[in-house]
């Protein structure tokens, strides 16, 4: 903890004061006020110039009738449910590497599971951008020559999906249908390194003691994880779960360098975030964009405030 | 880990487990194998051969001479980015933490709590009224922008890490140095950071990764293509060459290949500085 300091030597010390005026400057500019200028401009029609002109209302209540606006709610809330399943690899892994015997091994997988870090995240959405292509995409590739692609065309027979075609390259991110199913897919198999890190530094209070004696008791390798582990790393997965769907929520970059800023074909792609930087940067309107991220602001704000009052993540 | 734990129970062979990670490992690590394999390939050769890497006597290290050509600028002004507002990042936050961790200062905690709320705000909503800062400080189109952005968006975290950490160290080192008559700036200069390595350290990659990665508020803010930063230099690069895989995944490995040296330099401290919870928080 800080030292409790008198009043008297606080005096003395102003100088100590200088010392945080940079970043409370840095914030005050770059942080506050675009959310303040966010909040005054949304009550406006601006187009981003000096020119505005006070429309009270109007933003917020277009909003209720946008109907992008709300099927990208829908987009990004199948998202969120998708990513939350996408976490179990990396709860699996950390299991898997924690109970290795060997240190050293467990060394080197942190090792290579951080690897995937160094190539910029932006530079893995290109490959696998490159992996979704209908005809030199390895994705396809797989699934043809694994036999997959047999089995996706009888189930699409059965579902009547009218996407899978006997020796038709499918088309993973020009097929409307086929946009969410790859916004999924992408990145699989789903691992990721700093929450396996994360999860690791919890499981690591585990005792060894704790593992021979449910081993005594002839407790099977999923009642450890049920029993043991699990309750162990709970505040990592809820401060996990707790990012990842703001992240989720708040995020459009993936979508956009996948499918480009109009939420690929058929805007299936949409999600809020994208609707508000295509409103903006390239309908021009500024003030409605700004009403649009004012109201995702809330519902994120709001989603953290039942987090913090109802999941209580111990520090 | 000593000989008697491992000796009853926890005979049974460790090897499956070992499979199924590296059965994860590997399809984790699938676009890099391809990407590296693929940059070495001419598209014929591709076309024959997708999975299997090439003979070394057929690389076609071309691709790479012209990836580079088109792709060095954009590294070079990346790296211009990433360097500055990484070390300005640490800078300000150091001292912010600095004030925050030494004493507590009338008013501290209303700030305090002013950089806090700051975690709790989504910052989804101001992409637009940035966009409308910058272009009232004339600063759109450079590369000043993404610094002083980068700058300011790592304050809030870095501080709160470092803060915790200030704290931690223990006080008889600071009166110390105050004994001996050093200021607040002489304290932090050696006794703060010469502590805080593996901290200052991990924060610093972090925040390089953020930068490095970033590419929405470059997209935004940057027109001219000879201040592109590797997220718009590929992006532009993305809709120009579709058709040289070999080439824009050469530009690809390029684009990786500062963040790989700083890996090779850092790794063990990343490791650490992730795994033993420094940034649980």
């Amino acid at each position: 903890m800080a030292l409790p300091i008198s009043q008297k030597k606080a005096l003395l010390e102003w100088k100590l004061y200088l010392f945080v005026v940079p970043s409370v400057l840095l914030i005050a500019v770059f942080a506050y006020y675009p959310t303040i200028s966010a909040i005054y401009h949304s009550f406006f029609r601006w187009g981003g110039g000096d020119a505005k002109e006070f429309i009270g209302l109007k933003n917020f209540s277009d909003i209720l009738a946008d109907r992008v606006f709300w099927s990208s709610f829908i987009t990004i809330g199948i998202l969120v449910i998708a990513n939350v399943f996408k976490m179990v690899p990396s709860i699996f892994l950390a299991v898997l590497i924690h109970r290795l015997k060997s240190d050293r091994w467990q060394y080197w997988y942190r090792v290579i599971l951080v690897l995937p870090m160094i190539v910029p995240s932006l530079v893995t959405l290109f490959i696998w951008k490159f992996f979704f292509d209908p005809n030199l995409g390895v994705l396809n590739a797989a699934l043809d020559q694994s036999g997959f692609k047999t089995l996706l065309v009888q189930m699409d027979q059965v579902f009547g999906w009218g996407v899978f075609f006997e020796g038709v390259p499918t088309a993973w991110l020009g097929e409307p249908a086929l946009i969410i199913p790859a916004l999924i897919i992408w990145g699989f198999p789903w691992v990721g390194a700093v929450g396996v890190l994360i999860f690791l530094a919890g499981l690591q209070s585990i005792g060894t003691e704790v593992y021979e004696a449910a081993d005594l008791d002839g407790v099977t390798p999923f009642q450890k994880f049920l029993h043991i582990e699990f309750p162990l790393i709970m505040t990592q997965v809820r401060l996990m779960l707790v990012l990842l769907i703001i992240g989720t929520l708040q995020g459009y970059g993936l979508q956009f360098l996948l499918l480009g800023e109009n939420g690929g074909a058929g805007g299936r792609g949409m999600v809020p975030g994208l609707w508000m930087f295509n409103r903006a940067f390239i309908a021009g309107e500024f003030g409605y964009a700004c009403a649009l991220g004012l109201f995702l602001f809330v519902f994120i704000l709001g989603l953290t405030w039942i987090n913090n009052k109802f999941v209580r993540v111990e520090k | 880990m000593n000989a008697s734990t491992v000796s009853v129970g926890r005979k049974a062979s460790d090897l499956p487990k070992h499979v199924l990670i590296w059965l994860v490992l590997g399809l984790e690590l699938l676009p890099f194998y391809m990407m590296i394999q693929i940059s070495l390939k001419n598209n014929k050769m591709f076309f024959e051969n997708t999975w299997l890497p090439a003979l070394p006597k057929d690389w076609v290290w071309q691709n790479y001479a012209e990836a580079l050509q088109i792709i060095l600028p954009f590294v070079s002004n990346s790296v211009v980015v990433s360097v500055t507002s990484t070390a300005g990042v640490l800078f300000s936050a150091l001292l912010g933490a600095y004030f925050f961790a030494r004493y507590k200062m009338p008013g501290g905690n209303v700030l305090w709590a002013a950089f806090l709320l700051l975690m709790l705000l989504p910052g989804v909503a101001n992409i637009v009224t940035l966009f409308a800062l910058l272009q009232s400080f004339n600063l759109l189109n450079t590369l000043w922008a993404l610094i002083i952005l980068g700058i300011s968006g790592g304050q809030v975290f870095c501080i709160y890490v470092l803060r915790n950490f200030i704290e931690d160290l223990p006080k008889d080192l600071f009166e110390a140095a105050e004994m001996d008559g050093a200021s607040h700036f002489k304290q932090l200069w050696h006794v703060v950071i010469p502590m805080s390595g593996p901290i200052i350290g991990t924060l610093a990659i972090l925040q390089f990764l953020g930068s490095w990665n970033d590419f929405l508020m470059p997209l935004v803010v940057l027109r001219d293509p000879e201040l592109f930063t590797i997220g718009v230099g590929l992006i532009y690069l993305d809709g120009e060459y579709v058709k040289q895989w070999g080439r824009v995944m050469a530009a690809f490995f390029i684009a990786s290949l500062p963040l790989i040296i700083i890996f090779v330099f850092t790794m063990k401290l990343f490791v650490r500085g992730l795994s033993s919870g420094a940034l649980k928080g």
